[in-house]
């Protein structure tokens, strides 16, 4: 028992890792613009088809590499002509605005792609097990996991060592101060926009490697990233990373004990914070 | 130009209700009307157009329209042309499926009811239709009640039991895999009844159940149910899963490489499914409902050749033929009962035999008497990568055709009783 526990609670950091990359995305964007994405799971999606597309061309590595950069064109093309319209208004316009566009990318998906299940295929090497004792340590996971890593390392790097990084940061302090030095802050929060969906591109064209290519694929995954939102603390990005590994963690080990609220029990970390620390486990207090 | 209005407004109790919101998305979902005249006789179907069972509702969709263009170029349905109204039920909402229901119902005046795909639906409308007394055809829900326990007279099904699907494909595991079973299993009403049906199949050979997990529907990482289940050492992991459920799980045992280990197996298995697998995962024992490649067969070819035209070259699945079949059942039952009163209809039904044009398949498929269930015949046999040279959609191997009959309990066991209007 203590071994299957110990091998879910592992597990469950693999799975943590990936909710917390979507997370981070949706996390960047509410921060700086107050946007709650929605069509998050929608961009999620289009990075998947987009890979699946480019594979017959570039390959595997090939569509990882370009897949998630031609969405996070998509979502600054959107953000310039669609979201930013609504930033000075209620967060409810916005809200339904990306409701509504959720909707638009799961049926243009179904439109141009089909309802079915597509199949992916990664390198054979990555698609198996690397022992058979650890069998859930699989090349692709390990893979999904150091590129998770990448990611947070290179949005760690972006936000403390870059200019772009900096204004970020302080525009999610108090934008109408970083306008006033004379930042251009619709650049501003284009390119974090831009960069929030590059990583929602990224966790598509990971996601499909081991999940069915559908126009849905967002749907079951965007839930997750919210509440990783919510039990990490609104306005950390740390509080992300450290919500969707511990959800990833409470649902794999629930699953030893009781599959049916493996997914149940996300919701009731996210009820037992709110009640005992509303702000999140490292949310700032004040800040939402 | 700038402002910090949006994120003071932000507050946490507006983030919650945001992640709610997204909880109900997945329920909203647009509806579809065809146009329609006031002397036609009227289908209505309601089945999922959105959500995890959008490819499967769409396949019976493409059935269902070419049944309807064949009905009307044949004269339609008592001399009436036939009209079909499309209602999306969304793929898990049993009240948004109601309501469309009652909709086809009170306000379009249909003449048949047909749907639906998702068991929990399907039998929330049968039990609609009978407080209205609609005639109505399931196509593909497969949830034992819909003619067991909660049959009614008005209500008749074309695809197969859950019973049905485990009795035909049981002994084959039993006998080549072992009887220590491990299940995955969808936790809504399809899955469990699959389960039960296994459950039976294993306790009559004296067999032991290793384990069972019961995972949401939706489910996307199935990782924590596959260590569970080969740390309990089975002789065979049974996946009693659905549609995009059953290609994550699939594809992450292949990954785990347990299916080197163990055998990897379950009842129903839809070419929709299948195709959405790379090569390797494509293997294992399960049960087709329908195959596409019925060398021999009469007016198969014609058929895959009439879906492939409509469906830009793809063949038909057994969820295409379940809608075709539904929507001639229709005709065939007004013809013979020359009214289309649903009691009459009904009636009618009884004992029908689906002609060679329609079964599309061997053994002369009927509806039983009793439970109103098609006694069709079912496909046992292995998944299979697209032989070389060979259709990319030949994904399946049949070894074995089992008559529904053979594989359904006898009317008296299903625990139908049925009770006629007086």
């Amino acid at each position: 028992m203590t071994q299957l526990l110990l091998f879910n609670v592992f597990n469950g950091l693999i799975i943590g890792a990936f909710y917390a990359l979507m997370a981070l995305g949706l996390s960047l964007i509410l921060n700086l613009s107050g946007v709650i994405n929605f069509a998050h799971g929608g961009f999620m999606a289009i990075g998947g088809y987009l890979a699946y597309t480019l594979f017959s061309y570039l390959g595997f590595w090939g569509a990882l590499i370009v897949s998630p950069f031609l969405v996070a064109i998509i979502g600054i093309l959107i953000e310039r002509v669609l979201i930013r319209r609504l930033y000075g208004r209620d967060p409810l316009y916005s809200l339904l605005l990306t409701f509504g566009l959720a909707f638009m990318i799961e049926d243009g998906t179904r439109f141009i792609w089909g309802a079915q299940s597509l199949p992916y295929q990664i390198p054979s090497w990555l698609a198996a097990p690397l022992s058979s004792e650890y069998f859930f340590l699989t090349g692709y996971r390990v893979f999904m996991m150091l590129l998770v890593a990448a990611a947070v390392l290179g949005l760690f790097v972006i936000l403390n060592y870059t200019r772009l990084g900096l204004r970020i940061r302080a525009g999610t302090l108090d934008l109408e101060t970083v306008s006033v030095l004379g930042v251009n802050v619709r650049v501003l929060r284009n390119l974090n926009f831009g960069l929030g969906i590059y990583l929602a591109g990224l966790a598509g064209v990971l996601a499909i490697g081991m999940l069915g290519l559908q126009p849905t694929i967002g749907d079951n995954l965007i839930m997750p990233s919210f509440i990783a939102i919510i039990v990490g603390g609104l306005g950390s990005l740390p509080g992300t990373l450290a919500g969707g590994l511990l959800i990833g963690v409470a649902s794999g080990v629930t699953s030893v004990f009781f599959p049916s609220a493996s997914e149940a029990v996300m919701y009731v970390m996210m009820a037992a914070v709110l009640i005992v620390r509303p702000r999140g486990l490292l949310g700032e207090e004040g800040r939402f | 130009m700038i402002s910090r209005t949006a994120s003071k407004k932000l507050d946490r109790r507006i983030i919650i209700k945001a992640a709610a919101a997204a909880g109900v998305a997945q329920l909203a979902a647009p509806f579809v009307l065809t146009a329609r005249a006031a002397d036609t006789v009227k289908i209505g179907l309601d089945n999922p157009l959105t959500g995890t069972f959008a490819a499967l509702g769409k396949n019976e969709l493409i059935g269902a329209q070419l049944a309807i263009e064949q009905i009307n170029a044949t004269g339609g349905i008592l001399e009436r042309k036939v009209e079909l109204l499309v209602e999306d039920s969304t793929s898990g909402d049993t009240a948004t499926a109601v309501q469309k229901a009652l909709k086809l119902i009170d306000r379009d005046k249909v003449d048949f009811l047909i749907g639906n795909i998702n068991s929990a639906l399907a039998q929330a409308m049968a039990n609609t239709s009978f407080q209205k007394g609609m005639f109505q055809i399931v196509p593909g829900g497969h949830t034992d009640t819909v003619t067991g326990t909660q049959c009614h007279w008005n209500v008749f099904r074309v695809c197969n039991t859950t019973r049905m699907e485990t009795n035909s494909v049981s002994k084959l595991l039993l006998d080549s895999y072992g009887k220590k079973w491990y299940f995955i299993t969808t936790d809504y009403a399809f899955g469990h009844s699959l389960q039960e049906g296994f459950e039976a199949s294993l306790k009559q050979a004296n067999g032991t159940e290793a384990g069972a997990d019961f995972t949401p529907l939706g489910t996307t990482d199935f990782s924590a149910n596959l260590i569970k289940a080969q740390s309990a050492n089975p002789d065979a992991i049974i996946l009693l899963l659905a549609g995009d459920d059953m290609i994550n799980c699939l594809k992450q045992a292949v990954q785990f490489g347990l299916n080197k280990k163990f055998h990897i197996a379950g009842a129903q298995q839809e070419l929709e499914v299948n195709e959405g697998l790379p090569p390797e995962a494509l293997f294992g024992d399960w049960v087709f409902e329908w195959y596409w490649k019925q060398p021999g067969v009469a007016h198969v070819e014609e058929f895959v050749a009439d879906i492939r035209k409509r469906s830009g070259g793809k063949v038909p699945t057994a969820r295409t033929w379940f809608g075709h079949a539904a929507i001639w059942t229709c005709k065939l039952a007004a013809e013979k009962a020359k009214s289309l009163e649903a009691i009459k209809l009904a009636k009618a039904m009884q004992g029908l035999i689906l002609p060679p044009e329609v079964a599309l398949m061997p053994n002369n498929p009927y509806y039983r008497v009793g439970d109103n269930q098609l006694m069709p015949t079912l496909f046992v046999g292995q998944s299979q990568p697209a032989p070389q040279g060979g259709d990319p959609e030949d994904l399946f191997k049949v070894t074995q055709l089992v008559k529904g009959d053979e594989a359904a309990l006898p009317v008296d066991q299903t625990g139908c009783k049925m009770e006629w209007p007086s």
